[in-house]
């Protein structure tokens, strides 16, 4: 069947190349427009024929759509066919979250976006035949219920939606290191937990449609031959959208500068999954590729990060939790990192498919800065090092190191300053606790933990399986770890002395008021 | 008692409390929504006339800074009311009123109550001391220097300017900056060069626009120093910047960097700052 398709794929390729360029030529009315802006805003990616080769087209994943092919993922006609003009409008406006690609509609006016609308499809022939495509209707979502997510999540089993993007929806299923698209490029099986980086948008509906219609182009197949042939009803279909749309949360994580740490009756949890982290709010630290040293990584596959705290009197615990679909280095995943390692443009340095373990770093300034000076973010300069702790996940170990710059990690001796872990790999998540003695042993080298005092904290992550290690990462900038104090007594005396202060003062000024109005109407009288 | 509006409107002391009202709306919803409002409401317009959509971002004020606005604001209101015998005596009349009338007994003990208790809640929030985040101020444009090392050689700002302007086809450098931006620069600032690009919310300070507001206001010099020395190359005086700019002198050929400045200000429609006959700006 996809071998079927792949033939006639690679047919209507031909096709399009030949015809794309005598369409292209031919110019369809008033596209000369069209062309000047797409050659200026669109070909750095797309490129100038339309076939997604554009200079920046190795230095992104997804790489950018070939308008040759004329197959598009985001649409609300029925698999294989074209997509309307509405639906080409609305991915060049809104863009595509979890992509490269940005919304237009600041650059370009509505009578430019259907000019370059009009360009791109002249692209491919299967556009000039003049049929509009047909919408596939869609009707209105069930009322949400609990039995109703529970039936989308045995629908979720039975057609074995996990087989790609796992038990918990991270993208993380036996499939998933195996997934090219149309152009053998690697695509990623979409991490159901972070709909607001869903392509085609993450509310119910847009779920719901890319179920009906399918992701052309990727192995997301179409579920219409389903409700066809009666295997599922379209309100099961709802169901299932409405349990995709269940395992993201109500909000995207609200990114916010400072990781607040509770103070508890100790002992520290030391363990990812101990009852105590419900007492810890928990944080998202955003985490992109490293591109600023070289070698520079353009695929990250470590979005974010979550980030809780507590302590005790004598330790610092830090949980991290985020999304890695693989326990690195995972022999099933060995054609992945092959597949990366051909698609992405080898910047600054050749890329390999070695093995390599997953690892993260927990970044701070050796000590609390007494204003907003830090040491530069990746790792550090001479005059100025950072503190890290460094976990990986094969072999397993954590230590402690100090840096000078990027690249000049270099082991502390194991002792009191090297973090303690406990490390939990399930469904597509890691799952990591660091615990340190809140004093540091060698205080040249190692941070102390102040109370009350904002302490500069950066992360880097590697997949990897997703052939990173070194430079090839992902980072974020300095963020703060505040250990905060418990409110102090006298924080509920003031309050109460200075409302009664006030209050008193009040009834004097009201008095006296009173007493001279008496004054002068007992003198009138 | 029943009064029309206008008595309110014209008594000193209702207009005193009305420009309080305004001025507080104003500076803590209106500098932040206001810009991108009328940057809509005039895309009406621009919109249909082909001319883009217009953009006004702002930003929330910070609370200390609401708070210096707001006290300026009552000053100039207590220098104005009691500039005239007569407004004086109006403006005390409603407070007098609250004191002692018999009839505004209720009013009287229930401010007596809540004003109290509104003290000691704003006590409480201050003693209970939440530490939050230092404030670093960003400059925008530092100070440039006179001169810079640029891969061991000294270069003087002054005597530095875009060869390729004189040089070879400017339609070739644009092509050749465009594939040096969008194979360095783009995931930061954007393809729109509006500072959004894919990667730009993993960086705090956000990556900069190319627009009127930015490279419009630099000479070609000034944004070659930007380039080649990035955030580690900033000057004393505007860091602590943090900034993630890379030192491109160290990935890019000197060539590249010009071929990426005529792109930047091709692809954003806006001309250069030229320096002075003096050299100066």
């Amino acid at each position: 069947m996809r071998g079927v398709a792949r033939i006639l794929g690679l047919g209507c390729v031909a096709l399009a190349l030949a015809a794309g360029s005598l369409a292209a030529q031919g110019g369809q009315a008033g596209s000369t427009r069209g062309k000047e802006l797409y050659d200026k805003w669109c070909a750095g990616c797309h490129g100038e024929t339309g076939r997604g080769d554009g200079p920046a087209a190795g230095y992104m994943l997804p790489r950018p759509r070939d308008f040759t092919q004329a197959l598009y993922q985001i649409r609300t006609t029925a698999s294989g066919q074209l997509p309307t003009d509405e639906d080409l409008m609305k991915i060049l406006e809104q863009g595509m979250p979890g992509t490269a690609m940005p919304g237009w509609s600041s650059v370009l006016s509505p009578s430019d976006r259907r000019e370059v609308i009009a360009y791109i499809k002249s692209f491919s022939p299967f556009f000039a035949s003049g049929e509009a495509p047909e919408v596939v209707r869609i009707g209105r979502a069930p009322r949400r219920s609990e039995e109703g997510i529970q039936e989308g999540k045995e629908l979720y089993q039975r057609l074995e939606c996990w087989k790609c993007h796992g038990n918990a929806g991270r993208g993380d299923g036996p499939s998933a290191p195996t997934l090219r698209d149309r152009d053998e490029y690697p695509i990623a099986a979409a991490d159901l937990t972070e709909n607001w980086r869903f392509n085609g948008g993450g509310r119910v509906e847009d779920i719901f449609q890319r179920l009906v219609t399918g992701l052309d182009g990727t192995p997301m197949p179409s579920s219409k031959d389903l409700l066809d042939a009666g295997v599922v009803t379209e309100e099961q279909l709802w169901r299932l959208a409405q349990y995709v749309r269940s395992l993201s949360p109500e909000q995207p994580p609200r990114v916010q500068e400072i990781v607040r740490a509770r103070r508890i009756e100790g002992p520290v949890p030391q363990h990812p999954d101990d009852s105590a982290w419900v007492q810890a709010e928990e944080f998202y630290i955003p985490l992109v590729g490293q591109i600023i040293r070289p070698p520079r990584w353009f695929a990250p596959r470590v979005d974010g990060i979550f980030v809780s705290a507590l302590y005790d009197s004598e330790k610092l615990a830090l949980r991290l939790r985020w999304h890695d679909p693989s326990e690195s280095p995972d022999s099933a995943w060995a054609e992945w990192r092959g597949a990366i390692a051909r698609t992405m443009a080898p910047v600054d340095e050749p890329l390999d498919s070695l093995p390599r373990p997953d690892g993260v770093m927990v970044q701070f300034p050796r000590t609390i800065p007494d204003d907003v000076t830090r040491p530069y973010f990746l790792m550090g300069e001479p005059n100025n090092p950072v503190y890290l702790w460094r976990w990986q996940s094969a072999p397993r170990l954590a230590e402690a190191g100090r840096a000078t710059g990027f690249g000049t990690f270099t082991a502390l001796p194991s002792g009191p300053d090297v973090p303690g872990y406990e490390a939990v790999f399930e469904d597509g998540e890691w799952r990591l606790v660091l615990t340190r003695a809140l004093a540091a042993a060698d205080t040249a080298s190692a941070l102390s933990f102040a109370t009350g005092r904002p302490i500069p904290m950066a992360f880097f992550a590697w997949d990897g399986d997703n052939t990173e290690g070194g430079g090839r990462m992902a980072v974020s900038t300095w963020y703060y770890l505040v250990l905060e104090e418990p409110v102090p007594g006298t924080a509920y005396v003031t309050p109460v002395v200075a409302a009664m202060l006030t209050g008193l003062l009040g009834w004097v000024v009201v008095w006296r008021a009173q007493r001279r109005e008496r004054t002068i109407s007992g003198a009138r009288e | 008692m029943n009064r029309g509006a206008s008595y309110y409107l014209k008594h000193p002391f209702w207009q005193a409390v009305l420009v309080l009202l305004a001025s507080y709306v104003l500076v803590k919803w209106g500098i932040e929504y206001l810009p991108p409002a009328l940057g809509s409401l005039v895309s009406l317009i621009t919109e249909p006339l082909g001319l883009g959509r217009v953009n006004w971002p702002s930003a929330p004020v910070p609370r200390s800074i609401v708070v210096q606005y707001m006290l300026t604001v009552m000053v100039a209101i207590l220098i104005y009311v009691s500039e005239n015998e007569e407004r004086w005596r109006r403006f005390k009349e409603p407070i007098r009123a609250v004191m002692v009338e018999p009839s505004l007994k209720n009013l009287r003990v229930a401010l007596l109550i809540l004003f109290p208790v509104l003290v000691g809640w704003a006590t409480y929030q201050q003693a209970k001391g939440t530490v939050s985040a230092p404030v670093g101020l960003r400059t925008i444009h530092p100070a440039a220097p006179t001169q810079f090392t640029f891969r061991g050689r000294t270069v003087l700002l002054s005597e530095l300017s875009n060869p390729l302007r004189t040089t070879g086809s400017l339609e070739e450098h644009y092509r050749e900056g465009m594939r040096v931006y969008y194979q360095n620069c783009l995931p930061c600032h954007g393809d729109l060069l509006n500072g959004r690009g894919h990667f730009a919310h993993g960086f705090n300070p956000a990556p900069l626009p190319f627009d009127v507001s930015t490279i419009a206001q630099l000479s070609e010099a000034f944004v070659f120093w930007r380039i080649a020395k990035g955030g580690p190359g900033l000057p004393r005086e505007s860091q602590p910047w943090n900034s993630a700019m890379p030192a491109w002198e160290n990935i890019l050929t000197e060539e590249e960097i010009w071929s990426v400045i005529v792109f930047l200000y091709e692809q954003a429609g806006v001309e250069p700052r030229r320096l002075t006959e003096e050299g100066g700006h």
